[in-house]
């Protein structure tokens, strides 16, 4: 018998730690999502002492038409987001690639009508978007740390 | 490659000016547990890395702490923009304003500045992984510390958010441990480093 195999009677294999795979678990409505920092209610795992905020634009009557839309690519954003780190350690989870793929077009198609109506939030969709534009409009619109438009 | 999309990854509005709510969200910007030094640490240690989707998940990861630096930098931004000179010396925000003005360098709350040294990019996957995961616990930590802190629900939202993000990445880099293994002996999973003993990974898949 080997040192190692001496070492592994107890079956579980010594001075390793071992971690649980996450099994697909019914996500959160995207707007939850942000709000709760992941699409898995499986993984949100509250403090405390932190409480349930207010959507910034669901829950306020003044928003513009402006924040209104931006929070709506946010909300898409982020549940690809984290989608995507979910399908790096599950490349082949069916219902993760689904939800992967439809996401990405509503957020190609969020992203089109934001530089239509707006400003473009990328390049690329300056090229998707407005692709008869007549000026260069990626200096244009709100900066975003200035919280101007959330 | 990375391109800039013009939004922050979590909407932050901060309307009341306080310094020292900035003073002590700033750690996470270039302190010990701060968002720099993640993502640092993370696109470092990606290029070495032996399992490739692991090398990914790192890329991945790393570009996320990016957006996460933006924000807690829009936080103390925020939180200062306003800035008089009188706050600017009674609110904690004194020895900051001497060196900076309300500008923006990464610093631990304390004052100590970003230093490399607060990450490691050791050339182990397995060294690396376990200072990744030990990485998400203690920027949750902050995360918490600040929470307990701050009254300002313009400002926790955001730290809730940050804090949520710690966990989610703690089970991916756990799952990531999970892969690596899957590539090396169960039996001794030390015999050989497979970042550097190149050979011996080779012969092991």
């Amino acid at each position: 018998m080997s040192n190692q195999d001496y070492c592994r009677c107890g079956g579980e294999t010594l001075a390793m730690a071992s971690f649980p795979l996450q099994k697909w678990c019914e996500p959160y409505q995207w707007n939850t999502a942000l709000a709760n920092g992941t699409v898995f209610p499986c993984l949100n795992m509250e403090f405390y002492l932190s409480e349930k905020f207010p959507c910034p634009v669901c829950d306020n009557p003044n928003a513009s038409e402006q924040e209104k839309k931006l929070y709506e690519i946010s909300v898409v954003s982020f549940a690809i987001n984290d989608l995507t780190l979910y399908l790096d350690t599950h490349p082949k989870c069916e219902n993760g690639l689904k939800h992967f793929k439809e996401l990405m077009k509503i957020r190609t198609e969020l992203l089109n009508d934001y530089a239509k109506k707006f400003n473009p939030l990328t390049q690329f969709s300056m090229q998707t978007g407005t692709p008869d534009t007549e000026i260069y409009g990626w200096a244009e619109g709100p900066i975003p740390w200035e919280g101007g438009h959330v | 490659m990375w391109n800039y999309e013009k939004r922050l990854q979590f909407p932050v509005k901060i309307t009341k000016t306080c310094p020292k709510t900035a003073q002590l969200i700033i750690s996470q910007y270039g302190g010990p547990d701060g968002e720099l030094s993640a993502s640092m640490r993370y696109l470092a240690q990606r290029y070495s890395m032996p399992v490739k989707k692991v090398g990914g998940l790192l890329t991945d990861i790393g570009t996320e702490e990016i957006n996460h630096m933006e924000i807690i930098c829009a936080m103390v931004y925020q939180l200062t923009k306003n800035l008089t000179p009188e706050q600017a010396k009674t609110a904690g925000f004194d020895a900051y304003y001497i060196d900076h003005t309300a500008g923006l360098w990464p610093q631990a709350a304390a004052g100590v500045p970003f230093n490399a040294c607060e990450f490691q990019s050791k050339g182990d996957a397995m060294a690396d992984l376990f200072e990744d995961l030990a990485a998400e616990q203690k920027a949750r930590t902050v995360y918490e510390n600040l929470l307990r802190m701050i009254d300002d629900s313009e400002v926790r939202a955001p730290l809730k958010f940050l804090r949520a993000r710690e966990i989610v990445h703690f089970q991916r880099f756990g799952e990531a441990v999970e892969m690596t293994k899957e590539k090396l002996d169960s039996k001794n999973f030390y015999y050989f480093n497979p970042e550097f003993d190149k050979e011996m990974f080779k012969k092991n898949l």
